[in-house]
């Protein structure tokens, strides 16, 4: 689920503004979710603890503050910065963002921008696991920590781990418990294995 | 995603209404102890006539619909003990309705298809549901009581036995394991007929995963933030 969870921080002070872009983003049926904000101090606060993918911000917002928001910006790596522009705005201001959106966009537009940043979208999703893959599961299955995999496959521990993401990603199965199940449905491991 | 239904619901709209167009709000008004007879009545009629608080009832209601409450929403509540209170009656959903269903779903699957798969699918299901009852005790045991003295008398003795971020890891590892049970049974194990039953076993699972969202939600986003508004009171005045 989380997988393809997009995280939207928005901060714009219009009700009626702020609806209309849920709606929006709503009729995608995509797994967005929303956080609201009043202010870049809410958000701030907010990022150190939740994964934000895409923040859509009012420059009315940042304006006066864009030492702050370049700061927040810099602190805060993988965010894509949407500036939601309807009225006139400084160039210096807009220049801060990634990216900007008008508030005359299309759907369609909306969506472009906002799901760009979506760490999903640009895999081929495709089941099958590779042989390497396997052979890291094997070894996961076992319950031998990263740095043991890397060890004893030859590999570095960054491989192991982008190998672990992948089998996740493919599987839809994060869980050690889950993915044991699936080694062994799949045939992949005996199932008088001792380890479940 | 749980934002699927739309209605913002307001304390002049019609409860029998609002149950219509989103029917979990059944469960919300379970674990609030409100009866499903609601007649006639407006949601404000109803909150009062079962001594519910209408600001709780109004934030976990929209929740159930789909809207998360704003900053303002959630400092505003002030019956945290009603809060509490519906945690508690979910909880026993939890244990005493969800669990023996979805169990007897498993056993009857069981019972028709003698294979390995459903065999490792009831382990998992056993050892993933006694990680869940696991931390519904903790709660029970450590966390309500603790909040509890907390409202009562604002002594904050107690605050280094449960640390907010374990908690909150409690609740991701719940449901990513809930995720995985369903990913197996739609993806990965493969059984020859008995939809109707697996139907079921799949509805229900549904089920909970929508519910223990909103639950997770509430304690992290909404319990959580209020009580460490408490906390800080104290040092303040």
């Amino acid at each position: 689920m989380d997988k393809n969870r997009v995280n939207i921080a928005i901060i714009e002070p219009s009700h009626i503004i702020f609806e209309g872009i849920s709606n929006v983003l709503m009729k995608f049926k995509k797994d967005f979710y929303l956080y609201r904000f009043n202010d870049l101090d809410e958000l701030k606060l907010s990022a150190s603890k939740e994964n934000f993918n895409v923040a859509v911000i009012n420059p009315s917002a940042i304006q006066n503050r864009l030492a702050d928001f370049v700061k927040l910006k810099n602190n805060c790596q993988g965010i894509l910065w949407i500036a939601l522009v309807y009225s006139f705005f400084d160039d210096e201001v807009l220049q801060k963002y990634d990216d900007t959106l008008s508030v005359n966009a299309s759907p369609e537009q909306i969506f472009n921008k906002i799901d760009k940043n979506n760490p999903s979208t640009d895999k081929i999703q495709q089941e099958d696991l590779s042989e390497r893959e396997i052979e890291v599961l094997v070894q996961m299955v076992k319950g031998l920590a990263n740095k043991e995999i890397a060890d004893k496959l030859n590999i570095s521990i960054h491989t192991v781990i982008s190998h672990r993401k992948n089998i996740t990603d493919k599987t839809g199965i994060k869980s050690l418990s889950g993915l044991t199940i699936y080694a062994i449905t799949k045939k992949i491991i005996p199932l008088d294995y001792n380890s479940i | 995603m749980y934002q699927t239904h739309k209605t913002y619901i307001t304390p002049e709209m019609k409860m029998a209404e609002l149950i219509n167009e989103n029917s979990k709000l059944l469960l919300l008004l379970e674990h609030f102890e409100i009866d499903f007879a609601v007649k006639d009545k407006s949601v404000k009629q109803v909150c009062e006539d079962n001594k519910t608080d209408l600001a709780v009832f109004l934030v976990f209601g929209n929740l159930y619909n789909g809207f998360f409450p704003d900053i303002n929403e959630i400092t505003a509540l002030e019956d945290i003990s009603a809060i509490i209170r519906f945690l508690k009656n979910s909880h026993r959903f939890y244990k005493h309705d969800k669990y023996p269903e979805l169990k007897s779903f498993i056993v009857q699957l069981h019972e028709r298809h003698n294979s390995e798969d459903i065999l490792l699918i009831e382990k998992f299901f056993n050892d993933y549901f006694e990680e869940v009852l696991e931390h519904l005790d903790y709660e029970e045991s450590i966390v309500f009581p603790y909040i509890c003295r907390l409202i009562e008398d604002g002594k904050t003795a107690l605050k280094n036995s449960f640390s907010a971020n374990e908690y909150r890891d409690h609740h991701t590892d719940i449901e990513t394991k809930l995720t995985d049970l369903k990913n197996l049974l739609l993806k990965h194990i493969s059984l020859k007929n008995d939809f109707s039953l697996r139907r079921k076993f799949l509805f229900s699972l549904f089920e909970l995963e929508f519910d223990l969202n909103v639950h997770s939600l509430i304690e992290d986003k909404i319990l959580l933030p209020l009580v460490g508004k408490i906390e800080i009171k104290p040092s303040n005045g």
